[in-house]
């Protein structure tokens, strides 16, 4: 049993920030590759100049519809929480008053919470 | 040969902000920046103030910005940085006087993470047995002088200096690696801290700046490893 | 007059290896404080590279009393054989407990602490290089130093960082108290203490070319001096005879250890004329003198002061063959680029770093630097300074490390044996004090006047009108010294040095300096410093002048042998107000060994 140093500082050992970490990279890693399938899909496959409402609603209520709107959710989901988390930790970084930080890191979560919520309702509710 | 250097300069009791002045001295492509510094200081301005000790790279005292770029001043040879000199002080601590500024954050943070030999298991009559291997783990890390030429090469850092900086978690490192050594719960906890290792964004400033060439970021890395690993 | 007044039980000054050892150990027991004129990770206890000496025995037979003598003899038969002894039992112990403080020892392949051959230690029966010196890589004293500076962390000791001492406050013949300025404010402090230990360094500054840092400027020494006590055997300062050519930056004589060899302007390896034995492993001073005598007939690099030190494996490997050199396993000792890289990294960087050479592929130019004081305050086997030839200890005063003067080191000093002593002279003083402290009472000071003499003497500086530099006086004391008091002395030589230095100790109260304010003002502490190096330089001088004949470091072209009917006996030296220095002589403690012809 090791004794404990009256040194130790600041209460840590924070798992939130270790998942946080490990997130940004699995989320990371699996963004790059399907951000990159959706490039090459909708510049190649469809087209640039061929997008529509109707190509898009045409993918959802289609044959293909359950991959096309899991795969758009999951795109969704990774790609606000990656984003939003960063940018909670970067406030961190440069706002260093308490007050300001708990203001900024509200209107993150609200912004986040608005673009799953309501980009989630669209994909699942959409009905052509 | 000529050489110019263009010098931040502040006294603290008379200025109310830093400014810059220009001296011109004779120097060998051999000298180091640090003896041009201490020539100026003897014959042309003698309030011109800097740390310095050992004067050729081990203690640590004269880390500066040379052309913009960290370095230790002792180090740093005419023949490499040319004629044309940049000297300021290093950036993210607070400014004392001249090339001299205030180390107590730094060796705040340096304290914080437990930089000291734990184990708590009474010592054996002779030394503890320690393969080569093992000591080589941490090998890099006790090359660490304590310059500051890493963390105030970090652009978090210069955000903000609440990060505890490159410098402390290779301290920390040393002691994490070392097989004989019980602490690194203790320590990975301290480092698992917002303001601990997760600010390292991998820039590599800190790397390139270490005059001792430790791999500082992989360092860090390595620790950020551990405490992944040791939570999951 | 305004100062700031503290009260601690034990004061240290100076945070090398001897000062944060002394205070991980005082700490224990008592109120304790180390008063440093730099963070103490930049003291130069971290320079140091090679090893610490300890009859281990880890590789092969070993035992603390070939270790003594090897000590007695490397001293040239004046260094105190009791203290001797007490230091060589007591090595192992200190190295054990270092590394139970965590210090990263290289390690052999079973795991125990690996140990190298270093000049001047032998196994006393084959007179061979024994393998005595263990090292962490060659950064030995760095990782002294930060081992035991992680300590007084995490034991809490008080530290005042950037404090410069200026005087101690000595009353009825005990020391009371310390005056120091804190460089960052410029004010004055007051240091109330039952025990004050100095542990302040060498004064390499003294010279030209030297491996010292800049703030090696004696300032214990001197102002223990200047109170009237004597400095012992100062005419002892070693010249390191492996510094790079020019700079004087140290290149370990570790280097010497694995393989490394000296050859000059001809191609040749000379060291086989001066010591048939060990050659590039005799004790430094002899070294130092053979290269001396090499650039003397014309013998050096291109006929320049340097010569060669090769450690390049292809030079190396051939000369282990023609030396048959080998390991404990009775293999051939060979070396390739590879180990050369690893044993000898820090090395390797200065060479590239400040020469443009890499070591493992190119010789290395080198010469003899002014390195290490053998001299200084003289102390008993416990580390209390003694005011006369009697040993009549000064109550409440302490010295330790390179500052102090046991004596140990004699008239030369081995390698490894300096991180030694400071850690076992460290650990000694700081428990005697920690001892004594506690028997008895802090003692009344005047403060008042304590600070008023301190501030007069800053205020000679600052109000100066007079027209004399820093610059030229420094660089005059330093040539005269080089050129007089240096690797070898002559009579009219040292003459002339003394002349010189009490006329630079006269111009010296004319200095003026530039920068009059109160923060950081580091010209002033370096005209202030510049006086500590005059006293001591002059007591050097005429310490060296005395004394007739050629022994250890002191070498004398006029007086060549040694006499040991004589002058087998130590200097002790005293400075009055006036600049006179007065000499008077004290015994050599002799246990065992009596002198006899030193070769290697």
């Amino acid at each position: 049993m090791t004794t404990r140093y009256a040194r130790t500082p600041k209460p840590s050992g924070s798992t939130f920030e270790v998942l946080s970490w490990f997130y940004m990279r699995a989320s990371g890693a699996l963004l790059a590759l399907m951000v990159v399938f959706h490039l090459i899909w909708m510049h190649y496959v469809i087209g640039l100049t061929n997008i529509d409402f109707d190509v898009i609603a045409g993918r959802w209520t289609g044959p293909g519809g359950i991959f096309w709107r899991s795969y758009d959710l999951t795109l969704l989901i990774l790609a606000s929480l990656h984003g939003m988390n960063g940018i909670r930790f970067v406030t961190d970084d440069y706002i260093h008053n308490r007050g300001w930080r708990a203001v900024v890191k509200a209107l993150i979560a609200l912004v986040l919470l608005l673009m799953v919520v309501f980009g989630g309702l669209v994909i699942f509710t959409f009905n052509g | 040969m000529q050489v110019t250097l263009k010098i931040q300069r502040f006294n603290p009791e008379k200025d109310s902000a830093p400014y810059w002045k220009e001296y011109t001295i004779e120097a060998e492509p051999t000298d180091r920046v640090l003896d041009g510094l201490l020539k100026i200081k003897l014959e042309q301005d003698g309030t011109l103030t800097m740390r310095s000790s050992c004067a050729h790279g081990i203690c640590g005292s004269d880390a500066m910005r040379i052309n913009g770029v960290n370095r230790l001043a002792c180090k740093s040879l005419f023949q490499e940085v040319g004629n044309n000199v940049t000297v300021e002080p290093i950036a993210g601590l607070p400014v004392i006087k001249d090339l001299v500024v205030d180390m107590e954050p730094f060796m705040e943070h340096y304290r914080s993470v437990l930089p000291f030999f734990i184990n708590d298991d009474p010592p054996p009559e002779k030394e503890r047995l320690q393969s080569e291997e093992d000591r080589l783990k941490f090998e890099e890390t006790t090359k660490c002088i304590l310059c500051g030429c890493c963390t105030t090469s970090c652009p978090t850092f210069w955000a903000t200096d609440a990060y505890v900086g490159p410098a402390a978690i290779v301290q920390a490192h040393r002691f994490i690696f070392d097989s004989r050594d019980q602490g690194s719960a203790q320590r990975l906890e301290i480092l698992a801290d917002p303001d601990g290792v997760w600010r390292c964004r991998t820039i590599f400033n800190c790397t390139n700046a270490c005059p001792r060439e430790i791999k500082v970021t992989e360092a860090i890395a390595e620790v950020k490893k551990e405490i992944l690993f040791s939570k999951l | 007059m305004q100062y700031h007044y503290h009260k601690h039980d034990v004061i240290i000054v100076g945070a090398g290896g001897a000062g944060l050892m002394a205070a991980l150990y005082a700490g224990k027991e008592v109120d304790t404080a180390v008063i440093s004129k730099l963070y103490p990770t930049r003291s130069h206890t971290g320079a140091a590279q090679g090893g610490i000496g300890a009859a281990l025995a880890n590789l092969e037979e070993d035992h603390w009393e070939w270790h003594a003598y090897d000590t007695i003899k490397g001293a040239d038969f004046i260094g105190d054989q009791d203290a001797i002894e007490f230091m060589c039992k007591d090595a192992p112990n200190v190295v054990f407990e270092l590394e139970h403080m965590g210090l990263p020892f290289d390690r052999t392949p079973e795991g125990k602490i690996s140990q190298r051959r270093f000049g001047g230690h032998t196994n006393n029966e084959t007179k061979q290089a024994v393998m005595r010196a263990c090292n962490s890589a060659d950064r030995t004293g760095h990782m002294i130093l930060q081992t035991l500076y992680q300590q007084c962390i995490k034991h809490n000791v008080n530290f005042y960082d950037e404090y410069q001492m200026l005087d101690l406050i000595i009353e009825d013949g005990e020391a009371r108290g310390v005056v120091a300025y804190e460089i960052d404010t410029g004010e004055l402090h007051v240091f109330h203490a039952k025990a004050i230990m100095l542990a302040t360094g060498g004064w390499g500054r003294v010279w030209n070319i030297t491996s010292n840092a800049l703030t090696l400027t004696g300032d214990g020494p001197a102002i223990v001096a200047r109170h009237g006590l004597p400095l012992e055997d100062m005419e002892f300062f070693q010249f390191h005879p492996t510094g790079l050519f020019k700079l004087g930056i140290l290149i370990t004589e570790a280097v010497r250890g694995e393989g490394g060899v000296l050859i000059n302007g001809k191609g040749e390896r000379f060291m086989p004329k001066y010591a048939p034995t060990v050659k590039e492993l005799a004790s430094r001073d002899v070294v130092s003198r053979a290269i001396y005598l090499e650039v003397l007939e014309g013998n050096g690099i291109d006929g320049k002061d340097y010569v060669y030190l090769d450690i390049t494996p292809k030079t190396v490997n051939h000369y282990f063959e023609v030396d048959n050199s080998r390991l404990p396993n009775g293999e051939l000792r060979h070396i390739d680029e590879d180990y050369v890289r690893a044993k000898l990294e820090d090395i390797t960087d200065f060479c590239k770093t400040y020469v443009g050479v890499d070591p493992t592929k190119e010789p290395i130019p080198v010469q003899p630097t002014a390195h290490y004081a053998m001299g200084g305050i003289p102390t008993d086997n416990d580390t209390r300074v003694i005011a006369n030839e009697n040993k009549d200890p000064i109550p409440g005063l302490y010295a330790a490390g390179e500052c102090a003067c046991v004596s140990v080191h004699g008239g030369n000093r081995l390698g490894t044996n300096s991180l030694l002593d400071i850690v076992v002279f460290g650990r000694r003083g700081g428990k005697v004090m920690a001892e004594e402290v506690k028997q008895k009472d802090f003692k009344p000071i005047d403060a008042e006047s304590a600070v008023a003499k301190v501030q007069a003497e800053l205020d000679a500086i600052l109000n100066n009108q007079g027209t004399e530099t820093i610059a030229a006086i420094q660089q005059e004391m330093k040539n005269i010294m080089s050129k007089d008091v240096g690797v070898f002395r002559v009579e009219e030589g040292m003459a002339e040095a003394v002349k010189k230095l009490r006329e630079l100790r006269e111009r010296y109260k004319h200095i003026h300096i530039d920068d009059k304010g109160k923060r950081f003002n580091t010209n002033l502490m370096e005209a202030w410093q510049l006086g500590n190096l005059l006293d001591i330089a002059l007591i050097t001088a005429e310490s060296a002048l005395a004394r007739k004949e050629s022994r250890g470091a002191h070498a004398r072209d006029d007086f060549k042998e040694r006499d040991d009917e004589n002058w087998m006996k130590h200097t002790m030296a005293y400075l009055d107000a006036d600049g006179n220095v007065t000499l008077k002589y004290k015994p050599v403690v002799v246990t065992k060994y009596q002198p006899v012809k030193r070769v290697y």
